[in-house]
C-alpha cells in the first residue's frame, strides 16, 4: 500500500479500535460477508495486507493485471476471540504502526488463537466403545486449557437429535459443544441420518431435512459425491474458526464391506488430515482382538493416521493388562496411550445404540447393584409387557412404577454402595408410594440389619438395613443353600423358584409364601407395599408377576434436572482422562499431525 | 462321542444362543446331545433338580436338548463378587481347593458327558485371545475335547470383521487349525451389503462363513453382563419364562434354517 492509502486505511482502523463494537453487525447490508455469526469489529483488518497465505491470497483485480491481497477467505480476524485480542493489543496511535510491529502482534495473537484448527479424531472399534464421551472429555480438557474448541462428527446416525439455533444436530455433538463451552452449530454435525426402519433413513444436511434415502442409495450415490462436499465445507468452516477440533468417528473404521464409500471415519480423517486415536471397549472382552483386527484391516495408507489406542471401561486394576499391551504395541507399532476405568456417569450414550429404556414412567426400576446377581430373574417381566430399567442413580427411581432391589453377591458391600450413593434416602421417601421388592440380598437389605458373626462376606460384622421389613439376617455359617422350591401365595396361587444364598433371615412379618413343605418363605409388610423373598425366578410364572404389578400404580413424581448432572459428569470424565492419559503425548500428537 | 465348540470374539456375542440352536438342531436330528461349558463366569445361576448350582445358560441349553440340567454340564461356575474376589462353585457346590483339582474335575465331567452322549456342544467363554491371560475356557477346552470350533462375531455394535480377523490372527497356528467356520450374529438390514465383506474375510483367513443370523427381537436368557441386555425381546409370548425361552428358541431355530449352513456344520462332526 502506498503511504497515502495506508494513512487513510489506518484512520478507519483507528476508529474501529477506539469504538470497538464487538459481535456481528446484522444491520450491515453485506452481513455475513465471511460467515454467519462473525465478529464485525474489524471490518477493516489492522493487519492488512498480512501476506499470510494460510489466511488470504493475491488475486488479479478485475479487468487489470494488477494484483491485490484478498481477504475473502479469511475468517480469523472475524473470530470474536481474535477481535477481542486485537482490541487489547493495538495502540490507538495516530500514525500507522510499522509492518514489523503489526506482524509481531499478529504472531502474539496466533499463539492463543490458531489460524488453522488442529484436529484430533477419536475412532472406536465398535459403536458404544465410548468415543463420544471420550471426545466430550477431550473437548472439556482443551477448553480448560484455554483453547477455542469445537466438536465435529461428519455423519451421525442417531434418533437422538437436538434443535439448535440454526437447525438440528445429533445430541452427542450438542453435548460435546457444551463440553467445549461453545455455541452448538450445524457444522459440528453436517450430516445426520435418522433411521426410519431397517433400510431407510431421513438424511438431515446442515441442520435441515434433505430427503429420505435407502441405505444403498446413501452409500452408493450420496456419500462420495454431495456427501464429501458437505463434510469438507463444514470442516473448512470449523478449521478456520477454531483452535482445536475434536472429531468423532462412527461405528468401526474397518467395515471392509463399506470402507470405500464410508464418510464418517477414515474419509473424514483424510479430509481433515486428522491424527486418530482408536478407542476399544473392554467391557465385553476381546479388546486385543478388536484393536489388532481394526488396525490390520485398514489400508497401509490409512493405518498411518492411527497414532494411539485407548482402552476404555476397564473394570478392576489395569496392571494385569500390561503384558498384553506390550505384545499389542510391538505387533502394531502403535502405542497404547492409556487405560480408562469404567466410570459411572449420567451422560447420554452415543449413536443409535441406545439400549437404555425410555423414561416414560411405565417401568420397573431395578437397582443396578455393582455386584448384582441373577438378573435373569427380570427377563420374565417383559412377558407382562413391562419394561425394566437398571438404575445407577437414585433419582431415576422417582419415575418408576415399582422398585426392585435384586440379589447380590455381597450384601454388605452393595448395601454400603446404596448408602453412599443416596439410594437409602430416596427409597425412604418412596416407601409406601410404590411397591418395593427385595430378592435374596435385596430382601436382606430391606430388613433391619445384617450380622456377620463369622466374617463370611468380608470383615464387616454388622450393618443397618432400610428397616422396611421387621426381619434380620445372620451369616453364621458357611453353609450355602441351593434348592428348588414350590409354594403358594396368600391368594393360593402357585409360585416356583430357587434359593441360592448364605445367611438365615428371621422374620416377624407375615410370610409371602407358604412352601409346599409347610414352611413360610419371605415377608410382606402390613401395608403390603414392601415384599422380600429369597426366591430367584419368582417372576417366572404369572401369579407373582400379577400380584406384584397390581400393587403398582402410575406414580407422577417429577423428573430430575438432568442438565445439572451433565456438567458435573463432563468434568469427571475430563479428570478421568487427565489422570490416566499423558496429555503431553496428546498435545504432541496434535502438534505432529499426520 | 464327538464334540463341537462355539467360541466368540467377545462376551455377549451370542455364543449361548448359537450353542442352544445347535443343541436343538442335533437333538431334533436324533443325536443324543448335551451342552458343556467348562468354566462359566456368571452371576446368573440355576439350581439343578439335585440341588447343584450351574450357570443359567447351560440350564437353558439342557432344555434345548430336552434334558434336565445337570452339574456336569457346567462343572465350574465362578461368581465374582468384588474386585478380585469370587466364589468358585465346583460340581454345583462351593469349593475351596487347588487349580489342579478343578482342572481334574473339569476333565472328568467332560469325559462323563462324552461317554453318556453322542455329541457334546461346548460353549467357550469371553474371547479366546486375551493375550494378557492364560486361557482356560476356550482353546484349552477345545484341545481337551479335540473339538472343531465355530467362531461367532456380533455385528450389532459394528466392527465384526475386525473382531473376527483380530481374534483369528491372535490365535496360535495350532489353534487356528481348529477354527472351521465363522458365524455373524444379530445382523439387521440388507444382507447383500454384507456379502463383499464376508467374501473378503473368507479369503483373508481361509475359513468359510457358516451363516449370518439376523437380529431377532426374541427372548433369550440375559447374558452375563447387564451391558448387553439386547436379548430382552418384546415379542415373547406365553406365561412361563422357561416355556417362553424354549418357544423363542424354536422360532430362532426356524429362522436359522434359512440362514445357517447346516450341512457345513454337520460336516465338522462327521470328520
Ligand atoms: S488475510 Fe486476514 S489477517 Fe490477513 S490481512 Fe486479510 S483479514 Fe487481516
Amino acid at each position: 500500500m502506498d503511504e497515502d492509502l495506508l494513512k487513510k486505511y489506518w484512520s478507519i482502523v483507528k476508529t474501529e479500535l477506539e469504538e470497538f463494537k464487538p459481535g456481528p453487525n446484522e444491520d450491515c447490508n453485506y452481513y455475513p460477508c465471511h460467515f454467519k455469526g462473525q465478529d464485525c469489529a474489524y471490518c477493516y483488518c489492522p493487519f492488512y495486507p498480512c501476506m499470510d497465505e494460510r489466511l488470504g491470497k493475491m488475486v488479479h483485480k478485475e479487468n487489470s493485471d494488477e494484483e491485490v491481497w484478498s481477504c475473502q477467505d479469511c475468517f480469523w480476524t472475524h473470530r470474536s476471540d481474535v477481535a477481542k485480542l486485537i482490541s487489547e493489543n493495538f495502540p490507538f496511535s495516530e500514525e500507522p504502526p510499522s509492518d514489523e510491529f503489526r506482524s509481531e502482534i499478529k504472531k502474539k495473537i496466533e499463539e492463543k488463537c490458531s489460524v488453522s484448527a488442529k484436529p484430533l479424531m477419536i475412532l472406536g472399534a465398535t459403536s458404544g466403545a465410548g468415543k463420544s464421551i471420550i471426545a466430550s472429555a477431550f473437548c472439556r480438557i482443551f477448553s480448560d486449557m484455554g483453547y477455542n474448541v469445537a466438536p465435529f462428527k461428519s455423519q451421525n446416525m442417531s434418533l437422538n437429535s437436538m434443535a439448535i439455533a440454526d437447525g438440528e444436530i445429533a445430541r452427542a455433538q450438542y453435548l460435546q459443544a457444551v463440553a467445549a463451552r461453545t455455541e452448538p452449530e450445524v457444522s459440528m454435525n453436517p450430516i445426520l441420518l435418522k433411521p426410519q426402519g431397517d433400510d431407510i433413513s431421513q438424511v438431515v444436511v446442515n441442520g435441515s431435512v434433505y430427503r429420505n434415502m435407502t441405505v444403498t442409495e446413501y452409500y452408493e450415490d450420496f456419500t462420495l459425491n454431495e456427501g464429501v462436499e458437505i463434510v469438507t465445507n463444514a470442516w473448512e468452516y470449523l478449521r478456520r474458526t477454531k483452535d482445536i477440533v475434536v472429531i468423532e468417528g462412527a461405528g468401526s473404521p474397518a467395515e471392509i464391506n463399506l470402507s470405500e464409500c464410508e464418510l464418517s471415519n477414515m474419509k473424514a480423517a483424510e479430509i481433515a488430515h486428522a491424527p486418530c486415536i482408536l478407542v476399544i471397549n473392554m467391557i465385553r472382552g476381546g479388546a486385543f482382538a478388536y484393536a489388532y483386527g481394526t488396525i490390520a484391516l485398514l489400508s497401509s495408507e490409512r493405518r498411518k493416521y492411527i497414532k494411539g489406542i485407548i482402552f476404555n471401561n476397564m473394570c478392576g486394576s489395569a496392571d494385569c493388562l500390561e503384558p498384553g499391551i506390550k505384545k499389542l504395541e510391538s505387533m502394531l507399532g502403535i502405542p497404547v496411550l492409556g487405560v480408562l476405568p469404567h466410570i459411572e456417569h449420567a451422560l447420554p450414550e452415543e449413536d443409535s445404540q441406545d439400549l437404555k429404556s425410555s423414561k416414560d414412567g411405565s417401568e420397573v426400576a431395578i437397582v443396578h447393584l455393582p455386584r448384582i446377581s441373577n438378573f435373569t430373574d427380570f427377563d420374565a417381566l417383559s412377558l407382562s409387557g413391562v419394561s425394566v430399567k437398571f438404575v445407577r442413580q437414585p433419582d431415576e427411581l422417582y419415575s418408576a412404577r415399582a422398585i426392585v432391589i435384586p440379589g447380590t453377591k455381597n450384601t454388605f458391600a452393595d448395601m454400603a454402595w446404596m448408602k453412599e450413593n443416596g439410594f437409602f434416602e430416596v427409597l425412604k421417601e418412596l416407601r409406601g408410594k410404590v411397591p418395593i421388592l427385595g430378592i435374596c440380598g435385596g430382601y436382606q437389605i430391606l430388613g433391619k440389619g445384617i450380622y456377620d458373626t463369622e466374617g463370611i462376606e468380608g470383615d464387616v460384622k454388622v450393618a443397618e438395613g432400610l428397616g422396611f421389613l421387621n426381619v434380620s439376617t445372620v451369616f453364621d455359617t458357611t453353609d450355602k443353600k441351593t434348592v428348588q422350591v414350590c409354594g403358594r401365595l396368600e391368594n393360593g396361587e402357585e409360585v416356583r423358584g430357587y434359593e441360592i444364598h448364605m445367611g438365615k433371615t428371621e422374620s416377624h412379618e407375615k410370610p409371602l409364601i407358604t412352601l409346599d413343605d409347610g414352611n413360610p418363605e419371605g415377608a410382606i409388610s402390613s401395608d403390603g407395599m414392601v415384599i422380600g423373598t429369597y426366591l430367584h425366578g419368582i417372576f417366572d410364572l404369572p401369579p407373582f408377576r400379577d400380584y406384584f404389578l397390581e400393587k403398582s400404580s402410575i406414580s407422577n413424581h417429577e423428573e430430575i434436572d438432568y442438565d445439572a448432572e451433565v456438567d458435573k459428569d463432563l468434568d469427571l470424565m475430563a479428570e478421568t482422562l487427565r489422570s490416566n492419559i499423558d496429555m503431553k503425548v496428546i498435545m504432541k500428537i496434535l502438534e505432529d499431525g499426520i | 462321542m464327538t464334540s463341537l465348540m462355539v467360541q466368540a470374539t467377545s462376551s455377549g456375542a451370542g455364543k449361548t444362543t448359537v450353542a442352544a440352536i445347535l443343541c436343538k438342531h442335533f437333538t431334533l436330528n436324533g443325536v443324543n446331545t448335551v451342552p458343556f461349558k467348562a468354566q462359566n463366569i456368571s452371576l446368573n445361576s440355576f439350581v439343578t433338580p439335585s440341588g447343584g448350582e450351574i450357570g443359567m445358560s447351560q440350564a437353558y441349553q439342557a432344555w434345548a436338548c430336552n434334558k434336565e440340567p445337570q452339574t456336569d454340564m457346567n462343572p465350574v461356575l465362578i461368581k465374582p463378587h468384588g474386585p478380585g474376589q469370587s466364589q468358585t462353585v465346583l460340581g454345583g457346590k462351593p469349593f475351596n481347593g487347588t487349580r489342579e483339582e478343578i482342572d481334574k474335575y473339569i476333565a472328568d465331567a467332560y469325559l462323563r458327558s462324552e461317554l453318556d452322549n453322542d455329541l457334546v456342544i461346548i460353549e467357550g467363554s469371553g474371547s479366546p485371545v486375551e493375550i494378557n491371560l492364560v486361557d482356560r475356557a476356550n482353546m484349552a477346552v477345545a484341545d481337551m475335547a479335540d473339538a472343531p470350533v465355530i467362531l461367532v462375531g456380533d455385528i450389532e455394535y459394528g466392527g465384526v470383521f475386525a473382531g473376527l480377523y483380530g481374534t483369528y490372527s491372535l490365535l496360535s497356528e495350532k489353534h487356528r487349525q481348529r477354527v472351521k467356520a465363522f458365524i455373524i450374529n444379530r445382523f439387521r438390514g440388507d444382507m447383500s451389503l454384507l456379502i463383499p465383506g464376508i467374501d473378503k474375510l473368507e479369503k483373508m483367513i481361509g475359513v468359510p462363513c457358516a451363516g449370518v443370523l439376523p437380529h431377532a427381537n426374541l427372548l433369550f436368557p440375559s447374558e452375563d453382563s447387564l451391558d448387553f441386555i439386547s436379548g430382552r425381546g418384546s415379542e415373547a409370548e406365553g406365561t412361563d419364562i422357561r416355556e417362553a425361552w424354549m418357544e423363542n428358541l424354536e422360532r430362532i431355530y426356524a429362522i436359522s434354517q434359512k440362514y445357517l449352513n447346516y450341512p457345513l456344520i454337520e460336516s465338522f462332526i462327521n470328520e
